[in-house]
This record gives structure tokens, sequence and C-alpha cells, in this order.
């Protein structure tokens, strides 16, 4: 089982850290704040450390084992920090994909492609802007309907040769 | 009402008058809430005299007005017509809307009774496809049975599938009797039982408030003894409600086999037939409710593609079945996805500890808790955490072999997914730090937005294994 081979853009470190600060950084400025006006031993600084470790070590990590990559069969995704997810989503089951793009995202160019299937939806964030649309579209080339897969036009092999 | 011809020409046709009523009752039904709050603001607002009864009156005879008229407007703009490609329907007075759903994309053609539906001896019609929207595409809330029938023959697929009566083609079951009973009695549905107990807590916890003002020392063993009556009697209550709860939603449950149809037909006071294309049914979920595992019953459920907002009765396939009969009631009804859900193999031994792991620790953390409120009977909460987990680590097992995926799991009822592995949605396979190190992973196979078959620490090997057979 060797793992997907494409990755996010690099840019998505970037924009993690920037999300693990905002959120750290609310927690202990509230940590601060309860600090000043209650008094008692200085526990925000527990927050600090933590949200520095975190900002330092998790979008690494996450980046890292971040992998995706489009086969004959699906979408092949792993992603996860301490747990590692391995989710195939295959053609036939793909409903629609759009792509959608945040504050962050739009501040850096990137993009998130979403997949949508009957049981529910699976993301494949912060791709560079383009190869996000690009991704899009193929993947609504790419997804097929059971009766075409059934009839054994696997039109799907020689697209994702290319 | 226009007499149905086998001819399909685009002849107009419009609903049963009868839709004038069922119309109104909605309008009515829907500005219920504020009608109310208006006439009920209006008589006890002020004094209560003649002039405010008269507004009051006032108020209401405008608002059942104003339904009549809606009901009036509805019925007088919506009208269907069978075309040889398409069902043409057009409703709305102000903003018009047009639909047309194409003979061959009907996947299909739900129809209900409801009282009023009863009342004049009409259907109520739901023209499935699998847009996955809730209630039909179409709806019609008023036919009369020659206009059903007409409907059904329309589609392209009727003729070979479709029996001419309501005879049944193939097997068929139905709940009644001393099943229908047990079914009810073990039916425990905590949507009912929890929300009664939580209301009948909270004002038993407000008498408890006042007495406590009164005679705060005195009252409390007396209080003790009628809090545990007023739980004994609350949990009655709530099993009461569940069994005539039940009993109204799947009294003459009745489950035919038509071709490459489920036809599901069940409830009392609101009778429905639902036709099921069997090419949607996507698993059969076997729950073991925690009153009917001891006497080996189960319901049979099914996850369908497109019915995921539906109500969950409409997804039930048979309320009760014993456990070892599951395997020979799918073979008869559904041999698509039919699978034993006996014989399966449970993950390797060293997981145990891991099922037991983390509902320990809750136990723990609650008994820690606890303690310092009611001493050391706090150790339940430790004993229940160590129960659970033991439950669950015996509950999980699974099987894949012949494409055929099985996996067996406990929250509160035990729940066994059969399904073939080909019908998934998509499959995950997780694997935490620990589980690395443990060479064990989980495996997750999503079937439908109420399915997914989740079974924790597998043998790293074999979970892999099936990921990529899967």
């Amino acid at each position: 089982m060797s793992p997907p081979s494409r990755r996010l853009s690099p840019v998505a470190r970037r924009v993690w850290m920037l999300t693990q600060l905002a959120f750290w950084g609310a927690v202990t400025v509230a940590a601060v704040i309860v600090f000043i006006s209650a008094g008692g031993r200085p526990w925000f600084l527990i927050p600090l450390l933590v949200g520095v470790t975190a900002t330092i070590s998790v979008p690494r990590l996450r980046w890292a084992r971040w992998r995706w990559d489009i086969n004959e069969e699906g979408i092949d995704i792993q992603h996860g920090t301490l747990a590692i997810n391995r989710t195939l989503v295959p053609w036939v089951r793909v409903q629609h994909v759009d792509t959608r793009r945040g504050l962050f995202e739009q501040a850096f160019g990137l993009s998130t492609v979403v997949v949508h299937t009957a049981a529910g939806s699976h993301t494949i964030p912060l791709l560079p802007a383009q190869e996000a649309d690009e991704l899009r579209t193929r993947i609504a080339g790419l997804a097929r309907t059971e009766e075409v897969a059934d009839a054994g036009l696997e039109r799907a092999d020689a697209d994702v040769g290319a | 009402m226009s007499e149905p011809t086998p001819t399909s020409g685009p002849e107009e046709r419009r609903l049963h008058p009868s839709a004038l009523v069922i119309f109104s009752a909605d309008a009515l039904r829907n500005a219920a809430f504020p009608l109310i709050v208006i006439v009920g603001a209006t008589l006890f607002g002020g004094s209560l005299d003649t002039g405010a009864l008269l507004r009051a009156a006032i108020y209401g005879g405008v608002g059942l007005a104003i339904a009549v008229t809606v009901g009036v407007v509805r019925y007088q703009s919506t009208r269907y017509y069978i075309g040889p490609e398409a069902i043409h329907y057009v409703t709305g007075a102000l903003s018009k809307k047009v639909t047309d759903v194409r003979l061959d994309r009907i996947q299909a053609i739900d129809v209900h009774q409801g009282p009023l539906q009863r009342a004049f001896g009409v259907f109520s019609v739901d023209i499935q496809t699998g847009a996955g929207k809730k209630g039909g595409e179409i709806a019609l809330p008023a036919l009369v049975p020659d206009a059903v029938e007409e409907l059904r023959a329309a589609r392209p697929q009727a003729t070979s599938t479709e029996p001419a009566g309501d005879e049944p083609a193939g097997p068929s079951r139905r709940l009644a009797g001393r099943d229908l009973a047990i079914a009810a009695l073990t039916a425990g549905q905590l949507g009912i039982v929890v929300p009664v107990l939580a209301g009948a807590g909270q004002v038993l916890q407000q008498l408890f408030d006042e007495r406590r003002g009164e005679e705060a020392v005195r009252a409390l063993p007396h209080s003790t003894m009628v809090i545990v009556l007023a739980v004994i009697g609350i949990v009655v209550l709530a099993w009461l409600l569940s069994t005539a709860g039940a009993v109204i939603a799947f009294g003459g449950f009745t489950v035919l086999r038509d071709g490459d149809r489920l036809r599901i037909r069940r409830g009392v006071v609101q009778r429905s037939e639902a036709t099921v294309p069997v090419g949607r049914v996507r698993a059969v979920r076997v729950v073991e409710g925690i009153f009917r595992r001891p006497f080996g019953l189960a319901a049979l459920t099914v996850e369908i593609t497109g019915y995921a907002d539906e109500a969950s009765a409409a997804r039930t396939l048979f309320p009760l079945v014993r456990v070892r009969d599951v395997r020979a009631f799918l073979d008869e009804f559904l041999p698509e996805l039919a699978d034993d859900p006996s014989g399966l193999e449970p993950p390797p031994p060293r997981a145990y500890r891991r099922y037991l792991l983390l509902p320990t620790l809750l136990g723990l953390a609650v008994t820690v808790g606890a303690w310092f409120v009611v001493g050391p009977y706090a150790i339940v909460a430790l004993i229940f955490g160590l129960a659970y987990g033991q439950a669950r680590w015996r509950a999980a097992a699974w099987r894949l072999a012949d494409g055929r995926l099985a996996v067996r799991s406990m929250l509160l009822a035990r729940t066994t997914v059969l399904a073939p592995a080909g019908f998934r949605e998509s499959h995950t396979l997780a694997q935490n730090y620990f589980q690395r190190r443990a060479a064990l992973a989980d495996l997750e196979v999503a079937f439908g937005k109420q399915t997914t078959a989740r079974i924790r620490h597998l043998e790293a090997t074999d979970a892999q294994a099936a990921w990529s057979a899967l």
C-alpha cells in the first residue's frame, strides 16, 4: 500500500500555520484576560506553549502526510497528523464536484475541491487555484454513472493515463 | 375528474376535488401556530369580554378564509398530464411552477393515505426520481385509485413488473397479531422515551425544589420514595407511549417483492405505501435493539440512495425477524443483498484492551467526579464503563467474502450491516499513532448517509488487504 503521490500546495503550510496561530492566539488571549482579572497562577503559559509547538509542528506534519491522486478506480486521499486516514472514492459514486475558496485561500491564491457522494463529501484542500479548477473539471469528466460503468465503457482509463 | 384512458395522449388531468380540503388543511396547519398566538393573545391579552371574543372570532375566521382561499387556488391551479415521454406538472397561481419528469427517470411512485385522504377515498401520490429531495419531485395529494393505476401504467418498466391489480406477484409477509404485539412491546423507541423522561425529570426537580423550602429535613426519606415511584411511573409511561407509537407506525406492515421492486405498506392512522426499486437499496442493517437482543429478535432496515431525508419508518424493510431467520428472509425478499449475519470474525485478541480502554476511562472520570457527591456508589460508573467496553468488544466482528461485506458493531443496539462491497460510496482505512505501533487499523465503509460500517482495531494487514480489495 504505497501512499498516493500528489501533494497539496506548499503554501498550505503557511495557511495552516495562520489558522493554528489564530486559534491558539485566541485561547491564550482569553487565558491572559482571566489571569489579569481573576489572578491565580499563570495558567496562560500552557496554551502559549502548546500553541507555539502546534504552530510549528502540526502544519509540517499535516502537509507531509497529505497526499492524493486520481487513478483508474477513483480518488485516493490520505491525510491526518496523529491518525492517518486513507480514503478511496470510486468514480461511479461521485455525484458532483465543486471548488470553494475561503478568506485565507483567496489571499494565497488557493482553492479547495469538494467531491460529493450519496453518503457525504470529501475534500482536497489548499490546491493552487488553477490546479483545483482543472482537477474539478477532470473529476467531473471521470465521474460516470453506474450504467455506463456496467456497460464496460471504461472511458476513464484512457483519460487517467494522459 | 376525467376518465382514465388507456391511450397516453397529453390529456389534462386534475386532482380529485377533495384536494381543495386537503390543501386548505395543509395551509391551516402551516399557519396554525401564528394563528393560535393571535387568537389566544386577543382572548387572554385583555379582559375576557364580548369584544375580545368577537375579535378573536374575526381573526380566526379571517385565518380560516385565507386557508380556504389558498386551498381553492392551489386546487384550481394544479394540473398534470401524462405525455408519451414525461409527466408534466403545473402548479401555482402567482408564480407558476412547471415540472417535467421523464417517465424513464421515475424511480418510484409512493402512495400514502392520511386520515383526510381516507375520508374521501383518495390517495396521495409522490413521484420519486433519484434526486433525493424530501417528498416526491411531483406531489399529487388527492387522486382516485384509477388515476393512481394510470400513473403506474405510464412507466415504461411498468408492463413487465407491475401486476395488473393489487394481487401479490411475489413473496409477501405481513406483520400482524402476536408478532405486531412483540414488535411494539420491544420497540423501545428512545426518540419518544428520552424527551418524556427529560420533561418529567424537570417537573420533578421543580416540585422537589419547592418542597425543600418548606420541610427540608423531614421531607428527605419521603421524597426519595416519591422519586423512585415517579421514575418507575415515567418508565412505564414512556414504554406505553413507545408501544402505542410502534403500533401506529407498524400496524399492518406488509412487505411484498414485486419483480425488481419492493412494495412496503404500513401504518394505522397514516397508511402509506412505498415502492422501492431494488437497484437503489445499498445496504441492509440488522438492528438488534436492547429489548430485542435477549430474545434473538431484530428489525431489518435498508439504506436507499435518495431516501436519506425520508422518515425512518420509510427505511424499514421489516420490523421484526428472528436473527437466525435473517438469511432466509433476505433470500426470499432481497436475494441481491442476502448474507448471513452470523459466523463473523472478531478483531485480533490484542485489540481487546483497546475496546475496554476508552469506556473504562470515561467511567473512571465520572466515578472520580461523582465520588464527592454520592461517595462509594460512584464506582457503578466505572463498572458500567467496563461492561460497556466488554459488550462493544463482543459485538465487534466482520467478514469480507465473495464480495460481500458484513460488519457488526454496537452503540446501544447491536447492528450488523450487510452489503455487497461494490455498493460502497467510499471506504477509509484509519490508523492512529498507537495503532501503527501495534499494527492495528480501523476500517470504515460508507454505504449512504445513514449507514457507515465501521470496525475498529483490525489486524493492519487484513484491513489493508480489505481496503485494496474494496
